[in-house]
């Protein structure tokens, strides 16, 4: 067309033309792009281990698509804790008193029983934000933010990734970046570490000087920086897989302030109760592999990680679903899908469930967490999914958690042998998640 | 004549609707595992393909669209179908400035893209061209006149006016996700489960060089539809050169640097193939032409 003026009209001439032809009163934005609305995915999940920690969470992803297939995603997370976890202190065969974090309390602990601190209850707000664009054919950047925030802790953070895909979109390299930078506030403060835990009365008059005597400061900071290798192939019409390796970098305060080291005598009865101490940085890779593999209906998704760190933690997890589409058997286009996860850890270097007094100089870090310890999880779940309205995903999940603490070849002594240091934690998960 | 019988086959949580119309292979594919479903559209929207093609096919004796060419000279009487769509071909010629013409459909009759060499010569498409020419055409919503010796050929909109009216007829009967492909031309009535886009490739056109892999472009289309203009398959090719079966209405050659085809996206199908017809109808300016509407394309040359 040689007349410019025509130009901009042509399409819009059409629109209509069109309209007329086929007795459409409205023609859709929509081309490639996803027309005007957004995708939401909302979810709650309760977390319940027994006698333990208890925890809600609810969260609203809300997901759209600009033209030329850029994608904004942005999630809001809102979690509550309450409950009680353990403090790292052994069991013994007497009442303990502990103090708590605060400063403002004690608790107590009856015999023979694991020592608990009920102290949490917190709520969290997560917002995240991320923005995936192409940049050039087959070249996909995306970047983020996230912050994060409860009563004691704040989180910031952002991450940049980009992919790259080969051979008609069946290979795909990504490397990622992620940095974040956190604050903890926590009530009390942060102890000194390895100082003892000052067991008194708080209302005594000099209680609050002796408290602060145990603490450092206020509050302090920590860096995580993260990089990711990523291969994804399609092996062929039914399999693909995926291959990652990362590397992640920690620095500054790793230490949970809230947690404590039995010091016991021979006979293996507490004499003290000392503040664990962590390195001021940790360094963990990890290798992945995933492969998911379409039957003719059923769909298996199985992977393995390799975890290792410099603290000389080394863990194994064996993860596997299997989707079983029901048809319309229970609803529209419904599914099950089990799922069963193995996961193993050997302990940090510094892991010790208690320290005997004549033991205790020379340490520099030491912690009792059971998290950090040698231990075994499983995880059996169901998941139950059907459409509603023919295009809403509504689903359900339970889950059974079992996490095996174990103690990697130390032998507990005296009164220690005949109590649980290492106390199984079970834990069921239910998930309910709606998408619109 | 085409075999009027579809196959239904199912595939994960789709059912997938094979038959031929148009002289091309077409396919419905629903996203849901009611295969009483999966009936109900292959046997409505296969109704309609066939319905559309025996009525406008310049192939068949017994076509409106054969009528209308035999009784040239004289009035013919049209429905309201017709009368749409000879509305929509006046407004193509005009925006294309005459360079789209249904009309132009007897050209075929001095150009055969067998993939041979047999080119005509000069006076033999002037000859013909006297006969090519919309503004020779007369017609109202009833009847349509056309000038002795000629000819309309609907092959340019037909295709894509049979997507569309096949993705209409989907969205009344049914709330899944249907996509509808005749021979390539393609639309869909929405995005599939869960948002994702439906996948879809479009082959390239040089199938002759079949020692190379044929490179496949995967497009991902959430909605609206895919038309492509520009075959491999019909063609000449003499001196080494090669001649796209698209013609210029008004010289009545085929244009020249068009590209070899021309895939644009847009809300409805007809809308689609215009486009990539007109674009080819630019030759070298084709992209351009494309880029200056602001839609969505991919150019082969």
């Amino acid at each position: 067309m040689k007349s410019t003026t025509n130009n901009k009209n042509i399409k819009a001439a059409l629109t209509v033309a069109t309209a007329a032809l086929l007795g459409t009163s409205h023609s859709s934005q929509a081309q490639t792009a996803e027309e005007d609305s957004w995708q939401i995915d909302s979810a709650f999940l309760y977390y319940s281990e027994t006698d333990r920690v208890s925890a809600g969470e609810a969260i609203i992803n809300a997901q759209k698509t600009f033209e030329d297939e850029e994608v904004l995603n942005l999630k809001l997370t809102i979690d509550t804790l309450t409950g009680s976890s353990a403090n790292g202190a052994v069991a013994q065969p007497t009442v303990q008193t502990f103090t708590r974090p605060s400063g403002n309390g004690q608790y107590q602990i009856n015999e023979n029983d694991t020592p608990l601190d009920d102290t949490f209850k917190d709520t969290r707000v997560q917002l995240n934000a991320q923005w995936t664009q192409p940049i050039a054919a087959d070249y996909t950047l995306s970047t983020g933010g996230h912050l994060s925030k409860e009563y004691d802790y704040l989180s910031l953070g952002i991450n940049a990734n980009l992919a790259v895909d080969f051979d008609r979109k069946n290979s795909t390299f990504s490397a990622g970046f992620s940095f974040f930078h956190d604050t903890f506030s926590p009530e009390g403060g942060i102890p000194k570490p390895l100082s003892s835990m000052l067991i008194g009365d708080n209302n005594d008059s000099n209680w609050d000087e002796n408290f602060s005597q145990t603490r450092l400061s206020s509050d302090d900071t920590k860096t995580t920086t993260d990089f990711l290798l990523g291969f994804t192939q399609v092996i062929n019409r039914r399999m693909i897989m995926q291959f990652n390796y990362s590397y992640s970098m920690v620095d500054g305060y790793l230490t949970d302030p809230f947690k404590i080291v039995s010091v016991v005598n021979s006979n293996g009865i507490t004499q003290d109760n000392i503040y664990e101490s962590r390195p001021s940085s940790r360094a963990k890779q990890s290798l992945y592999a995933q492969s998911m593999y379409h039957f003719e209906t059923n769909v298996l998704d199985v992977s393995y990680r390799y975890m290792w760190d410099d603290w000389d933690i080394a863990s194994h997890t064996i993860d596997s679903r299997l989707r079983i589409p029901l048809g319309d058997l229970w609803g529209k286009e419904s599914y099950v899908q089990p799922h069963a996860r193995f996961y193993q850890q050997s302990a940090a270097e510094f892991y010790r469930a208690f320290i005997q007094k004549s033991d205790v100089t020379g340490i520099e870090h030491i912690s009792a967490d059971y998290r950090i310890g040698e231990m075994t999880a499983y995880t059996l779940g169901l998941k139950f999914g059907t459409l509603i309205n023919g295009e809403n995903e509504l689903s359900f999940r339970l889950e059974y958690y079992r996490q095996t603490p174990t103690g990697g070849g130390r032998e507990p002594i005296g009164v220690l042998n005949d109590l649980e240091l290492y106390p199984t934690v079970d834990a069921v998960i239910g998930q309910v998640t709606y998408s619109f | 004549m085409t075999t009027k019988q579809f196959t239904i086959s199912q595939c994960q949580d789709s059912h997938s609707i094979n038959f031929n119309a148009m002289a091309s292979p077409c396919e419905i594919l629903v996203q849901s595992t009611d295969i009483g479903l999966a009936n109900k559209l292959a046997n409505e929207i296969c109704t309609e393909v066939w319905r559309i093609e025996d009525k406008y096919n310049r192939y068949d004796n017994n076509s409106v669209c054969s009528k209308i060419n035999e009784k040239a000279g004289h009035r013919v009487a049209i429905d309201e179908e017709t009368f749409l769509l000879l509305n929509f071909a006046e407004q193509c010629y005009q925006l294309s400035e005459g360079l789209f013409d249904i009309s132009s459909g007897c050209l075929r009759k001095v150009w055969t893209f067998d993939c041979t060499n047999n080119i005509p010569s000069e006076a033999e498409v002037n000859q013909v061209l006297k006969s090519v020419g919309w503004r020779k055409i007369q017609f109202d919503r009833q009847f349509i006149t056309l000038a002795k010796n000629m000819e309309i050929d609907f092959g340019g909109i037909g295709k894509e006016y049979a997507v569309d009216r096949s993705i209409l007829l989907a969205k009344q009967i049914t709330n899944v996700p249907v996509l509808v492909n005749l021979g390539g031309d393609l639309a869909v009535t929405e995005s599939r489960h869960n948002n994702m886009p439906w996948q879809v490739a479009i082959e390239h056109p040089d199938i002759e060089r079949a020692d190379k892999t044929t490179a496949d472009m995967i497009v991902s289309l959430h909605s609206g539809a895919l038309a492509t203009s520009g075959d491999s398959r019909r063609y000449l090719k003499k001196d080494g050169q090669h001649y796209g079966h698209v013609l210029n209405a008004k010289t009545g050659w085929p244009i020249s640097h068009a590209p070899r085809s021309i895939t644009v996206v847009a809300p409805q199908c007809i809308q689609a193939g215009i486009l990539a017809t007109m674009a080819l109808l630019q030759g070298k300016q084709a992209e351009q032409f494309l880029a200056d509407q602001d839609v969505k394309y991919w150019s082969r040359r």
